[in-house]
């Protein structure tokens, strides 16, 4: 649930008494008729406070958590788990992983978390989402979420599909597989790691904890994924290439 | 109002014709050319004027009525068969071309000839309104003739509704599937048409309405498709491909 509206510009007043409309768009790139269009319907994104959060120079999770319904976001800070982490990093970092413990005959050094390997590319990535509930899913979570959210697991899969997810649900799938709330945040490129308050090499710490067995394994299971999306995607393109030269 | 939706009905088939010249000079998809052209001639005739011209030269006994019934079906056929080829419809094409659709196809043409060798047909007069208007047995005659000529396009469109509706459900482009769903409402207006005869006459103008909406859904659903085709050449990024 988007933010109400009038709590929002009692928000934006405390933290920007003498800005105007117009200065904080500018400064926070959001179009106006974005921002008015929002305030008129009475509610407001989260993308919207974040942005403007952000150009504050304030922390987007605190601003976040001074509203009602993120009010669980603001007690003592719970780090997200490894496989959490992990899950954030992009399939084709975790094959250079694997290429990198490697020996030097297939072009790797034989060690984990090499400093000639190149640095992880920045959360979220393609799959992030979905990779992120299967982290800390334990086979009931969708049904959880549905249950208390009263959103229909076929909607929530369809989110996770097209990598997206709302604030809300992000948090609500958090609550109910008891882990830290920033986990679906930054999946959802909601806030950065840095501004989830995630230390700085966490994911990288993460990766080297894994064993040869599980990143292999993990690897493996991301290729897999990633084939069935990339022949779904081939084939529906070929559908619609036979579309077109019969219809087009 | 029926005069405005059927000029509208022309303008939009015309158009639709007219922009594919280029294409059609090029040889692309000569057969969608021809489709347009086919059905524009179809509308040209169910409209009083052109129809009028057109029969004054057969003979004025109503022979371009069943012109007209005859370049629908062939032109049903036609595009039944590119609609089902292109949509993968194995099921439709079969049903088309099988032994049923040749059946259906035969059975819908020998009832249109017989029906109309046994009405009263002298006099020209679109839509054989004039025809309808002599006695009781033509009127019920002309109603059959109507029906016969809706039968062979409801069962081809009907045929392949299923494939459309698979792909509107599918995860193909927004402007392909918006397609294939006018084209689905084109089948189900098709068939709601083949009920004209059990329309009341104070509800008349449902049958004007289901006819000329299941032709401009039918023609708007193919160039939404054709557009969704220029629009993905403009913007060549069909998928993610690795690097997504």
């Amino acid at each position: 649930m988007p933010l109400p509206a009038k709590a929002f510009q009692l928000w934006l007043h405390g933290v920007a008494p003498n800005e105007s409309t117009a200065d904080i768009c500018r400064i926070s790139g959001i179009k106006r008729t974005t921002l008015a269009q929002q305030l008129v319907r009475g509610k407001v994104a989260e993308t919207t406070l974040v942005s403007i959060s952000r150009a504050l120079k304030r922390s987007p999770l605190d601003d976040l958590a001074s509203f009602d319904s993120y009010a669980e976001l603001a007690g003592p800070p719970r780090p997200p788990t490894p496989a959490e982490l992990v899950s954030q990093i992009a399939t084709m970092d975790l094959l250079r992983a694997v290429i990198s413990r490697s020996s030097p005959a297939y072009g790797g050094f034989g060690d984990e978390g090499s400093s000639l390997t190149p640095a992880l590319g920045p959360a979220p990535h393609a799959t992030s989402v979905r990779n992120w509930v299967d982290s800390i899913d334990d086979g009931e979570l969708r049904h959880r979420v549905s249950a208390a959210t009263g959103v229909a697991p076929q909607n929530y899969s369809a989110q996770l599909t097209a990598n997206r997810l709302s604030p809300e649900l992000a948090v609500a799938t958090a609550r109910a597989a008891g882990v830290g709330f920033t986990g679906g945040l930054v999946a959802t490129g909601l806030i950065t790691e840095a501004e989830a308050g995630w230390p700085a090499r966490a994911r990288q710490a993460a990766l080297n904890g894994l064993s040869d067995g599980d990143l292999t394994a993990l690897a493996g299971e991301r290729l897999q994924s990633l084939g069935k999306t990339l022949r779904r995607q081939e084939h529906e393109h070929e559908q619609t290439k036979k579309i077109w030269e019969n219809l087009g | 109002m029926i005069a405005i939706l059927q000029w509208t009905t022309l303008a939009v088939c015309a158009l639709a014709a007219i922009t594919r010249i280029p294409s059609a000079l090029r040889g692309e998809n000569r057969s969608l050319f021809t489709i347009y052209a086919f059905v524009t001639a179809a509308i040209l005739l169910s409209i009083d004027a052109p129809y009028l011209a057109v029969d004054g030269v057969l003979g004025g006994f109503n022979l371009a009525n069943l012109l007209l019934r005859f370049i629908i079906f062939g032109t049903t056929f036609a595009l039944g068969l590119r609609i089902a080829r292109g949509f993968g419809a194995k099921d439709g094409l079969r049903l088309i071309t099988g032994p049923y659709g040749l059946a259906f196809a035969g059975a819908a043409s020998a009832a249109l000839v017989v029906v109309f060798l046994m009405m009263d047909t002298a006099g020209s007069s679109a839509g054989l309104v004039a025809v309808y208007a002599k006695d009781a047995r033509n009127a019920a005659l002309v109603e059959y003739y109507g029906a016969a000529g809706r039968l062979y396009p409801a069962y081809v469109t009907l045929a392949l509704l299923p494939a459309m509706v698979r792909t509107i459900r599918s995860r193909l482009p927004g402007l392909v599937r918006l397609g294939a769903g006018l084209l689905a409402v084109g089948s189900v207006a098709m068939t709601l048409s083949l009920l004209s005869p059990v329309i009341p006459p104070s509800l008349g103008y449902l049958r004007f309405i289901f006819s000329y909406a299941a032709i401009l859904c039918l023609l708007v659903g193919l160039a939404v498709i054709w557009a969704s085709k220029i629009v993905a050449a403009k913007s060549p990024r069909a998928h993610t491909g690795l690097t997504g």
